[in-house]
């Protein structure tokens, strides 16, 4: 029987690039403004996600539907108060990069019309087990939509707008400052 | 005292105005806020304030200089 003739010659088979990954092990120095104006690049921000201590990488993409409460939406419109949503996304990432280790952990909002399909929102989490990937990433996004000064308006296909879906935890906790994950056993390592 | 307001209080409120009542703290600010416009109430007591780019709460002194920041419920995502 000959070899197949799929497989490369011996000489052809290329050693693990080790030194080439060791140089890009992402610092997490090059900071991403955790606000943008423009489209998310999800696929460029997943990209700058891969770190070799990582076995898992978990992108969540919120993303913009074309109905709400029967209503059909033509897009939203994002408004924040940028220097405190910057501040507690990054707030927000430490706590959860400490909590489950994480070696990556990445947030960017849009802020500005969004259109039907696009991307409002982007949260990647990479840690060495899917696991914590997981469970940072939820805990992560659902920080970010109680807590962070981030709204949204849903424009209305009949011409009408309403902000809405705000967090209304405080109608359970009695306090607008605590919400009701702060004890979910998902949150927690 | 400078005020700052977003989302849906800006249905009620213009998104940045002056107050001259001397003011102490948040809770005198809300009632200042919804004499000027009741139809503000509900919202008013759902929403949270920042000075310098952090939030206060109750008891936090306010001062005349102070830009304060009203901060409805968040909703992102």
């Amino acid at each position: 029987m000959t070899p197949s003739s799929s497989s490369p010659p011996a000489a052809e088979v290329k050693a693990f690039p080790q030194e080439a990954a060791a140089a890009a092990v992402p610092t997490q120095a090059a900071v991403i403004p955790a606000l943008s104006a423009d489209p998310l690049d999800i696929v460029g921000l997943l990209s700058g996600a891969h770190h070799p201590g990582a076995g898992a990488v978990v992108l969540f993409s919120g993303e913009v539907r074309d109905s709400n409460k029967g209503q059909a939406v033509l897009g939203l419109e994002y408004e924040a108060y940028g220097p405190l949503a910057e501040k507690l996304i990054g707030e927000i990432l430490a706590e959860a990069r400490g909590k489950w280790q994480l070696h990556i952990a990445v947030a960017q909002h849009r802020v500005g019309r969004v259109a039907v399909g696009d991307s409002a929102v982007v949260v990647i989490t990479a840690s060495a087990h899917r696991s914590e990937a997981y469970a940072a990433n939820r805990y992560i996004i659902d920080r970010i939509k109680h807590e962070a000064p981030i709204w949204k308006c849903e424009h209305y296909a009949d011409g009408t707008k309403e902000w809405g879906n705000n967090c209304n935890c405080h109608t359970v906790t009695g306090d607008i400052h605590k919400h009701i994950y702060e004890t979910d056993p998902k949150h927690q390592p | 005292m400078k005020i700052h307001v977003y989302a849906g209080l800006k249905d009620y409120f213009q998104p940045e105005f002056e107050l001259r009542e001397e003011i102490a703290n948040t809770d005198e600010l809300r009632a200042v806020l919804v004499k000027i416009n009741g139809n503000a109430g509900p919202l008013l007591s759902t929403c949270r304030f920042a000075v310098e780019e952090g939030f206060i709460d109750k008891n936090f002194k306010l001062n005349a200089h102070d830009t304060v920041v009203i901060i409805p419920p968040s909703s992102g995502g």
